[in-house]
Parts: structure tokens; C-alpha cells; sequence
């Protein structure tokens, strides 16, 4: 639990929750405070306003009836109870009380004339009024000084309550964001550490572990779902790359055995010239083709892995097919047979030539070595709607249908071509260039024959990397 | 070719690698200087009195394709072929793009290395625009694109004369496969298949069959050579 309560505190979901909550209660307490001082300054205009009013009417009296009228004005009204919550005095120029419900001029009120706010002096007839009390006072012409104010104690206890509202629900708010924050955290969390759990335990005991679903069809579980699904792809690419190794181990093994029996049988017996040449020879061959398996095989790793697409350029697979053709007429006329390019002048793909010249002159070495004998291969090129379409037929035995998948896999080969020179890396790179191309490999029935084709996609605009291919063009 | 400084700067770390470049370059007539490493070779390349340097790709301290940059910037255009290890598709053309001249990937054939040397210190050489090249008694005429051996015409497809040009402008010269397919049909890899072979043949036959004496060579595991007779 403890592990979980500290992963929780470190998620970034929290933080983000927090940093949400931050900003919501700033707003809350930015609303409120509004509200309390646009309530709180209302109340005081209203007070104002009374005050005002009532200085209006005593002045006029003092104005009218001179300093009596005032004084009869303000005993009517400290007497009326309705006006109850006026505060009225009127002192002479020394200060001392002439009238009114005050006990005496407060010390804090100085000046001529002027508003403020301050406590009711302790004790006297205006006992009631303990709050806070507002007025405005003024020198009268005769150096008299008036005052005229208002309780406004309940104004005071008023904004105190909202106050208090206001910090019981920013409180409250902030209770529950982060209740709520951490609750949902923990949940998240949970789900990570569900990945997590299982990322560890596949770490260490390898591929047969997936990530549990609970069956919401929520995110999580889609998360879920891919990453099993990916997980599922890595245990079967894996598989394959094992079968791979094995075989590379077998036709690396296969050479090397005989090259080492060669040699010690060779180091066994006396030195003889002409021998030792033919065993070096021999050797030298063997080992030639070794390296010609691994340089197949690290250049398909390489056209998987890598992205070539930077150095992609316009390339005319008319072109490509016609200049195979040249170069493989020789081979396929030392076989008696023959070889020809039909179709389309011109079928543009974005690509790179080098490869695509690869993988149609391994299409065509296939089709010459596994064909009939003396037999006919044709490369066809037509540029359909969906793009450009090459293929190569020929009138052979053919690819059984069931076959048909895994002749693209590494060093898999046919039964009926066991005894043919090859490594089964050839249609290998094909797919590999197929894939790095978008293009779509068919194999059909030509009855009789194969009729492998290469179903390309429409070329993009001009592509950027010309200056790549400008590099390497000019450095050649 | 003849005279003048047939030097060659090999900076290559693996001792006993290093050593077979010397033997086999040496033997070739060459002057060899050896480094084993970056610095050292960088050091040496400045001097810049060498005809082509060979250049290990990976290498202790400055890697190969930093030393090739350096010297660039500095000016030094002595031909650098690339030896690497490293597998072909992408690294060729990043050697290439830092001012290499020419790449080979190992292992090789010693035979090949030579080859290419060779061709890289010939490129420093002056080119003589020649329209007619011969060899023996055969003659090709850059001209009309005709060939004749012993006074007799010899009908060749375009491609096909461009095998026998490339062929005899290194006469005496080992031509690998692969620099055959690059010279003559702008490729740039190694066929997996003997296809080069079967097409040189059909030109052998063209040029050399029923002829007192063969003029195209086959060099096994490497490539071809035209050659007349001592």
C-alpha cells in the first residue's frame, strides 16, 4: 500500500490534478471575493446615501432656524424610534456635547468637515450602538460642529458571515478536489502498475506475459489491447529471427565444415603443389560464398531497418525492366530459353533504383534458374490506376499455392529447387524492397508458371531528398 | 602511372589487416606508409603527398569518415577509398557525402582493394581524350561506336561496347564486378547472382571467340581484365 501511496504521490496525474485545483480554487476565491466586497460596498452606498439625506435636512433646519431649529430637529429625531440606528450630535466649537444621542464629539473625528468610520464611545445613551458606526460631521457657519452617522454594526456582521462562507467553501472545495484527485490517481496509477507489473515480469521471463483487460472497453483496456497486440507481433517476430539464426547456423556451418575438413585433411598430408592450390581455390570459394549469404542478409536487414525514403526519386520501371532484360538476355540464352520486356513505356514509382533494380533481377534470376528449361520469361510493365504494376512470368513448375507464404521467408526454399545454386535470400529482399516501396506482392498462377507481380503505389510529388541522391550521385 | 610518387597512406587499426594492405600494395609497387589510428593518419594525410590513402572506417580515436571530413575542409584532395565493416546501403553514401572517393566493404579480395587503388590514381592523372583505344589487335573507334579485331568488324549490342570501353581503358587493370556495374549501368551494389559473369561472357565470345588469342580475362572471385599477350 505504501509503494502505492508513493507512486501515487510522484504521478503526473496528481500534479496535473493539483495544478487543476490550484488554478479552480484561485478562480472560486477570485469570484468570491468579488462577490464579498461588491456586497460589502452596496450596503455602505445605501448607508451613505440615509446620511447624506439626513445632513441635507438638518442643515436646511440650522440654515432656516438657526442653531434652536437645529437642536429641536435633532431631539425629534433621536426621540423617534423609527429613525432608530441615526446617530446625531452637535457640539460647540470646544467640542462639548449641545445635543444629540452621542455621548461626546469621538476623539477620532478632527478637521472641519469629512466621513469615517469608528467604534461608539464605551457607556452613555448611545449604549446600543456597540458596532461599528459611520458618519460625516462639518463645522457649521456659527463654529458649531455637526455630526450625522449610521450603525452600520450589521453591514459589519453581514460581510463577516460571508467571509466565513467564502473560507468554508474554498475549504470545502479543496477538500474534495483533492480527495477526489488522489482517488483518481490512485486509479490511474493502479492501471499503470498493472503495464508496468507486466512489462517486469516479461523483462525477466520473457514474451508469454500479456496485460490483464478488466473487460470496460475504457482507454486503459484499448492501451491494453494494443500493447498485447504488440506484444504478440514482437513474440512472433522473435519466433521468426530465431528460425533465422537457425538457419543461417546451418548454411554457415554447412561451408565452414567442409572448408575445415578440406584443411586439415590438406595440413595432414605432404605439400604438393598442384593440390594445395586446388584446396586453397576450393576454400577460397566456399568462403566467397559465405560472405556473398551474409552480405544478402545484412543488406535485407538493412533495407527493413533502415529509411531510405529520404533518397526516394522518380524511377521509370519501364526503364528498370528493359535494362534487366540486357543484362540477363546473356543468361537466359546460355539456358536456350528466352527472355523479353513487354508493356508500358513508361510507369513511374517514387523509389530508389538501385533497389528496385535488385529485386527485379533477383525476380528474373528466379525465373531463368527455377523456369523451364529453354523455356520463356517475360517482365511486364503497365501503369494502372492504382499506380505502377511490374511482373515477371515465366512457364515453369510455379509456386504451390500453400508454398506461396513462405517462399518470402528467409533462407526457405522450395523442395523442388534444393538442388538449384542459391541461398533462399533472394525473393527475401524482394519482399524487403516491396515493403520499403508500399507495394503489394501477387503471386499468380500463370498455368504453367509463375507469375510474380509487384503492385506499386501511385508516385508522391517530387520528393525532397534529391540533394541526398545529388550527393551520392556526384561522390560515385 | 609510371613515375612521379606512387605513395599510399593505409591507416587501418587491425594489425594483421594493416599489415596484408602493406604486403599486398607494396608488392603492387606502391610505397605504403601505414597509421593505426585516426589522429595519426589525419597527422600523415596533411602532408599530402600521397597518390590515394586507404581509410579504415572504424577507428580508435577520430573515425575514418571525421579524418576524410577534416582533410576536405583543409583542402586535401588526395582519393580516399573507404574500407569498412559496416554494412553498405547507408553507410556508402554517408562516406561518400564526407568526401570519400570510393567504398569497399569488408571483406574483400585483395585483388578488388588493388583495383580500385589503382583506379583512384589514375583519376589524379591527366585524362587523354583519345577516340580510338587498342589493345593487341583490337581496336575500338569511341567515334562510330565500332569495334574491329584483326581488321574484322565485331557487331556488339550499345551495353555491350560499354563493357569492352570500360574493359580496355583499364587494360592490365583488374575491373571488379561491382565497379563494372557501377561504371557501366549506374548501380550501385553487388549482384548476389553471376549475372555480371554471364554477360561479360557473351561479350568474350563476341571479342575473343575464334581468335588466336584471348584478350578478356575472368579473375576468379574478383572480375575481369583485357590483357594482350607478352
Amino acid at each position: 500500500m505504501s509503494v502505492l501511496l508513493v507512486k501515487t504521490l510522484r504521478s503526473s496525474t496528481l500534479k496535473l490534478a493539483l495544478i487543476c485545483i490550484g488554478i479552480f480554487g484561485a478562480t472560486v476565491f477570485a469570484l468570491f471575493g468579488y462577490v464579498y466586497w461588491s456586497t460589502a460596498s452596496y450596503v455602505r452606498s445605501l448607508a451613505d446615501q440615509a446620511i447624506a439625506a439626513e445632513s441635507e435636512v438638518l442643515r436646511k433646519a440650522h440654515g432656516s432656524g438657526g442653531r434652536s431649529a437645529l437642536i429641536a430637529a435633532i431631539g425629534q429625531r433621536t426621540a423617534d424610534h423609527r429613525a432608530a440606528g441615526g446617530l446625531y450630535l452637535l457640539a460647540d466649537p470646544a467640542y462639548a456635547t449641545v445635543a444629540g444621542n452621542l455621548e461626546r464629539w469621538p476623539p477620532a473625528l478632527k478637521g472641519s468637515a469629512g466621513q469615517d468610520n469608528f467604534t461608539a464611545p464605551e457607556g452613555g445613551p448611545a449604549a446600543a450602538h456597540r458596532g461599528l458606526l459611520r458618519a460625516t460631521f462639518e463645522t457649521l457657519p456659527d463654529g458649531y460642529h455637526l455630526l450625522v452617522g449610521r450603525d452600520i454594526g450589521d453591514l459589519d456582521a453581514f460581510a463577516g458571515k460571508i467571509a466565513i462562507a467564502l473560507a468554508w467553501g474554498i475549504s470545502l472545495i479543496f477538500i474534495l478536489a483533492g480527495v477526489a484527485s488522489v482517488s483518481v490517481t490512485r486509479r490511474t496509477v493502479g492501471r499503470i502498475e498493472a503495464i508496468n507489473a507486466t512489462s517486469r515480469a516479461i523483462m525477466q521471463s520473457g514474451l508469454g506475459q500479456r496485460i490483464p483487460l478488466r473487460g470496460t472497453r475504457d482507454e486503459w483496456d484499448q492501451l491494453a489491447d494494443n500493447l498485447n497486440l504488440m506484444l504478440d507481433r514482437i513474440e512472433a517476430l522473435m519466433g521468426e529471427v530465431k528460425q533465422v539464426s537457425d538457419n543461417v547456423a546451418h548454411d554457415l556451418r554447412t561451408p565452414l565444415t567442409r572448408m575445415r575438413g578440406r584443411l586439415e585433411k590438406a595440413s595432414g598430408r605432404p605439400r604438393e603443389a598442384a593440390l594445395d592450390q586446388s584446396v586453397i581455390a576450393d576454400t577460397l570459394a566456399d568462403l566467397d560464398g559465405v560472405l556473398r549469404m551474409f552480405a544478402s542478409l545484412t543488406r535485407i536487414a538493412q533495407i527493413e531497418t533502415s529509411d531510405r525514403t529520404a533518397a526516394f526519386r522518380t524511377v521509370n520501371l519501364a526503364e528498370i525492366a528493359s535494362e534487366v532484360v540486357e543484362l540477363f538476355d546473356a543468361a537466359a540464352e546460355d539456358k536456350g530459353g528466352h527472355l523479353d520486356a513487354v508493356g508500358a513505356q513508361r510507369a513511374l514509382v517514387t523509389g530508389d533504383r538501385d533497389l528496385l533494380f535488385d529485386a527485379v533481377a533477383n525476380l528474373v534470376d528466379n525465373a531463368i534458374k527455377h523456369g523451364r528449361e529453354a523455356g520463356r520469361v517475360v517482365v511486364e510493365v503497365a501503369q494502372g490506376d492504382g499506380g505502377a504494376v511490374i511482373s515477371v512470368v515465366d512457364d515453369g513448375p510455379g509456386i504451390p499455392q500453400n508454398e506461396c507464404q513462405h517462399v518470402l521467408k528467409r533462407f526457405y526454399r522450395l523442395e523442388q529447387s534444393r538442388r538449384t545454386p542459391g541461398n533462399g535470400l533472394g525473393l527475401s529482399l524482394v519482399a524487403a524492397v516491396a515493403r520499403m516501396h508500399g507495394a503489394r506482392i501477387d503471386m499468380l498462377d500463370n498455368a504453367p508458371g509463375l507469375k510474380f507481380r509487384l503492385c506499386f503505389p501511385l508516385p508522391s510529388p517530387p520528393a525532397f531528398g534529391s540533394a541526398a541522391v545529388a550527393a551520392e550521385r556526384a561522390g560515385r | 602511372m609510371a613515375g612521379g610518387r606512387r605513395r599510399i597512406l593505409v591507416i587501418e587499426d587491425d594489425p594483421e589487416t594493416g599489415e596484408q594492405l602493406v604486403d599486398s600494395l607494396a608488392t603492387s609497387g606502391y610505397e605504403v606508409d601505414l597509421s593505426v589510428n585516426g589522429d595519426d593518419g589525419l597527422a600523415r594525410g596533411r602532408s599530402a603527398d600521397y597518390a590515394v590513402m586507404t581509410i579504415d572506417r572504424m577507428l580508435p580515436g577520430m573515425d575514418g569518415i571525421a579524418v576524410i571530413r577534416h582533410l576536405r575542409e583543409e583542402g586535401i584532395v588526395t582519393p580516399a577509398l573507404i574500407l569498412s565493416a559496416l554494412g553498405e546501403i547507408d553507410d556508402r553514401v554517408r562516406g561518400l557525402r564526407a568526401g570519400g572517393d570510393d567504398y569497399l566493404v569488408k571483406p574483400f579480395a585483395f585483388a578488388e582493394l588493388l583495383a580500385r587503388v589503382e583506379a583512384l590514381a589514375r583519376r589524379s592523372a591527366t585524362v587523354v581524350k583519345e577516340t580510338v583505344l587498342r589493345v593487341g589487335d583490337l581496336e575500338l573507334d569511341l567515334v562510330t561506336r565500332t569495334v574491329r579485331r584483326s581488321g574484322r568488324d565485331i557487331e556488339l549490342l550499345p551495353r555491350e561496347f560499354q563493357v569492352l570501353e570500360y574493359l580496355v581503358r583499364n587494360e592490365g587493370q583488374v575491373v571488379p564486378r561491382a565497379m563494372l556495374l557501377q561504371h557501366v549501368w549506374d548501380l550501385h551494389f553487388d549482384p548476389t547472382t553471376n549475372i555480371i559473369d554471364v554477360y561479360v561472357g557473351r561479350v568474350r565470345r563476341k571479342v575473343d571467340g575464334q581468335q588466336a588469342f584471348p584478350l578478356i580475362h575472368t579473375v576468379r572471385g574478383v572480375g575481369f581484365c583485357v590483357r594482350a599477350p607478352c
